[in-house]
């Protein structure tokens, strides 16, 4: 063997192994790289299991942390109708043989409707109609969102061709209390209703993705996990809301408006100093676990979406404006006579009178129309209505409720003559009950309005806040003008219609009545009424605010109907807030000269 | 630089090591080349072996991971069904303290809300408001509905029955005390002579000292 030929040889073995390499580098680039997402998709699709993993949606919890909405699990009961049929049961006798029993379909439609609350007619209807439509019907719904305790019950039945799907849901385990605000989610866990809705950026959740790999068995193979998106949780929503005096306070709305026949209530209660809402009631109320039990008219919340005449609740705005202008005080006098009649206004008072020297303080008391127009006449109504819109009529509050309104006001530039006065004591414009409350509280908190908050604010899981409502407080009115409004509405405790009805032992109350006409739709006012109250405690340093309205109570037309209720949530607040009884006495200001 | 390479010298065998031994004349002396090429068995071994020892620890490895898998498998099944069982009960615990619930157990235990509180002032002493006792007739119908409570009792109707469960056993642990009763009296008639024990239990009866009162 030569030097040459031995090199001759290595060359040509060279030249094949570059060859065979240079055959497996083109393939690996052809799998690598040309074909590779192809190839990738089809290699994930015979070995990966796509998993979609859910994150939970937040809660709903009062202002003690106590939950109003839950995320729970339900569970879709699912058959394939095709493989429905009798079956052999393998049941474990108590001496550990085994034994078989023949179940025919009709008896296993009768187990599954026990757990699910169906007929056994109904689980059979359901697959026949299935069959009927489509011999091979793989899917049909049994029943949606079972409980955990049918889904165990029904998994041990072992029917084959019942397949089960976890599903979020929601629970609302205090049903209707504050189910109104709390509002509701879809059957597929849609926001529809609602802080569930208005909030759902707070609420909730983001599934996420994995994929992994399993074994024959199905036990899944460690560290084959891949996850393409982490699945977060939703964040809980705190509300301002006190679940025990938000029950107490639909109980008694409720239980009004079912003693004097109004077919609707409502009832807040808000903290005097800060603008928040302990209590929104709506009668009738909506159970969010099963809304389907509720008129749809009423499944809102009618405090922040149905605007009203508010009637003499609205006397103390032109009460407050007149004060803080200059232009009058308590003691201020006027000769109020039964009929008004001015420039084409005609209006006259509720109760037949001769005329009455009265003070501004005894025109709230009396609650007089004649009384209160003759006065509102001294603020220019540009000026008067700048009040008004600073007092927060005509825009929707800070609460931005699902659906809320902003109210009627009407201009004051181009308004007739009978509007003109009639704004003075609240009609011919319509307010929400949530702005009548956010006037009293303006009023009882020395002229500083607040913004109503319903919710306190998004917290993470870890306790930090995400987002909480902004808003500045407002100065309406001077602490002059609001003290000395609160002292006259005093009168309508002590003074007024109401005997003693209003009056809370120990505590002193100031509150204004009032019994709005509600138009009839057709731009008159018809033979209905809206009956209301509303009021601060004690009224030598207001604390809470309570409004109660009444709508076309069957039997009392005025506000006396709303009177007793009032004097009972008040009563109830004080009581549960620890507020100590008013210590300073009342000045007593007098209603007539 | 040239003392960087070392040169192995040809391993001949020594003649001088082996004294005595005959030695043939001739003797095939492999080349330096040829003793390179020649495989090591120690080499060999420890390849081998070590491939052995990759492939078996890669087993056992495997066989921890895979029993891992199904160790991680069953907890994650216990976990989901602990999970289902902690669910159940927070909801059932949370639809039982509602208000309505708490309530309508109130009232079913005829408790009744005071609806004119009475407050004591401590700096006069003064009794604000009329005390009035609270009547059963303030505390109206429930009417706000909760549909999760549908199904539930109010507490009050189960002690209420688990009261006369218990009164029916004390019941019957009286007639049972009355038949020993009763047996012991006509046993007592029965046997007249059997006076003496009574008395000597009597006597022992009077034997501990009266307890002393102040």
């Amino acid at each position: 063997m030569t030097a040459k030929s031995s090199r001759r040889r290595i060359a040509f073995a060279l030249l094949v192994i570059v060859a065979v390499l240079g055959v497996f580098v083109a393939k690996l680039i052809d799998i690598q790289v040309v074909q590779a997402a192809e190839i990738n998709a089809e290699a994930v699709d015979k070995r990966s299991i796509p998993n979609t993993t859910f994150g939970v949606r937040g809660n709903i919890v009062d202002s003690d942390g106590v939950p109003l909405a839950n995320s729970v699990l339900r569970y879709d009961v699912t058959a394939s109708p095709k493989d429905i049929g009798d079956f052999t049961r393998t049941s474990e006798k108590e001496d550990g043989s085994l034994v078989e029993t023949e179940v025919t379909w009709p008896k296993a439609a009768a187990e599954i409707a026990k757990q699910t609350g169906q007929t056994a007619a109904q689980v059979r209807s359901i697959i026949a109609k299935a069959l009927k439509e489509d011999p091979e019907s793989n899917f049909a719904y049994i029943a949606r969102g079972v409980d955990t305790d049918a889904y165990q019950a029904l998994v041990d039945l072992h029917i084959p061709g019942i397949y089960f799907q976890a599903v979020q849901s929601r629970t609302y385990p205090n049903g209707q209390v504050a189910g109104n605000l709390v509002g509701f989610v879809g059957a597929s866990g849609e926001a529809q209703a609602g802080l569930e809705f208005t909030e759902n950026d707070c609420l909730k959740a983001s599934n996420g993705f994995e994929t992994f790999e399993r074994g024959a068995d199905g036990v899944r193979i460690p560290g084959s996990t891949v996850t393409t998106k982490k699945a977060t949780d939703g964040n809980e929503l705190v509300l301002t809301i006190d679940r025990d005096l938000q029950w107490f306070v639909q109980q008694a709305v409720a239980e009004q408006a079912q003693a004097v026949g109004a077919p609707w209530g409502l009832a807040t209660v808000m903290e005097a100093k800060t603008g928040k809402l302990l209590a929104v009631a709506d009668y009738p109320s909506v159970d969010p676990n099963n809304v389907n039990l509720t008129d749809p008219e009423y499944r809102g919340s009618r405090v922040f979406n149905s605007p009203y005449e508010p009637g003499s609740t609205f006397k103390s705005v032109t009460a407050a404006a007149l004060v803080d202008a200059g232009l009058a005080d308590g003691g201020t006098r006027v000769l109020a006579p039964y009929r008004f009649i001015k420039n084409g206004a005609n209006l006259r008072d509720s109760f037949g009178h001769e005329d009455l020297p009265l003070t501004l303080a005894g025109v709230l008391a009396e609650s007089s129309n004649t009384g209160i127009s003759i006065l509102g006449e001294r603020l220019d109504d540009e000026k008067r209505f700048d009040y008004i819109r600073a007092f927060g009529v005509g825009q929707p509050t800070e609460v931005d409720f699902a659906g809320e309104e902003a109210g009627i006001l009407p201009d004051p530039a181009s308004m007739d003559v009978q509007t003109k006065y009639a704004t003075t004591f609240g009609q011919g414009l319509a307010t929400t009950a949530a702005q009548i409350t956010s006037i009293y509280q303006t009023l009882g908190n020395g002229g500083v309005r607040m913004p109503v908050r319903l919710v306190e604010g998004c917290r993470a899981p870890d306790g930090t806040w995400v987002s909480q409502p902004s808003g500045e407080p407002r100065q309406v009115i001077s602490k002059h003008a609001a003290d000395e409004t609160v002292h006259m509405m005093e009168t309508v405790v002590t003074d007024g219609h109401f005997g003693d009805t209003l009056k809370i032992p120990g505590y002193r109350v100031a509150a204004k009545s009032g019994t709005a006409q509600v138009s009839d739709g057709s731009g008159a006012y018809g033979s209905n009424y809206l009956v209301s109250m509303a009021g601060v405690a004690p009224a030598d340093d207001p604390q809470y605010v309570v409004t109660i309205s009444l709508a076309n109570p069957a039997t009392m037309k005025s506000s006396a109907a709303a009177a007793p209720v009032f004097q009972k949530i008040m009563s109830q607040v004080l009581k549960t807030y620890r507020v100590p009884p008013s210590s300073v006495p009342s000045p007593n200001l007098p209603t007539t000269y | 630089m040239s003392t960087n390479v070392a040169y192995a010298a040809p391993r001949t065998r020594s003649t001088a090591s082996r004294p005595g031994v005959a030695r043939p004349h001739i003797e095939i002396v492999s080349t330096r080349d040829q003793r390179r090429a020649r495989p090591r068995t120690v080499y060999a071994t420890l390849v081998i072996g070590g491939l052995f020892a990759v492939l078996l620890s890669q087993l056992l490895l495997s066989i921890g991971l895979s029993d891992g898998a199904y160790a991680i498998q069953s907890l994650q099944q216990k976990q989901r069904d602990l999970g289902r069982t902690q669910q159940v009960l927070s909801e059932d615990l949370e639809r039982l303290s509602s208000p309505q619930n708490l309530a309508a157990n109130a009232g079913a235990m005829g408790m009744v809300s005071n609806a004119t509180p009475v407050y004591l002032r401590l700096s006069d002493a003064a009794v604000l408001g009329a005390p009035v006792a609270a009547s059963a007739d303030e505390s109206a119908a429930p009417l706000v509905g909760n549909v999760l409570l549908d199904d539930v009792k109010p507490a009050a109707d189960q002690i209420a029955k688990a009261n006369v469960a218990a009164a029916a056993a004390a019941g019957a642990d009286a007639d049972e005390i009355a038949a020993v009763q009763s047996g012991n009296a006509d046993s007592g008639v029965l046997s007249v002579p059997s006076t003496n024990p009574s008395t000597t239990a009597l006597a022992s009866g009077s034997s501990i000292p009266a307890p002393i009162t102040r």
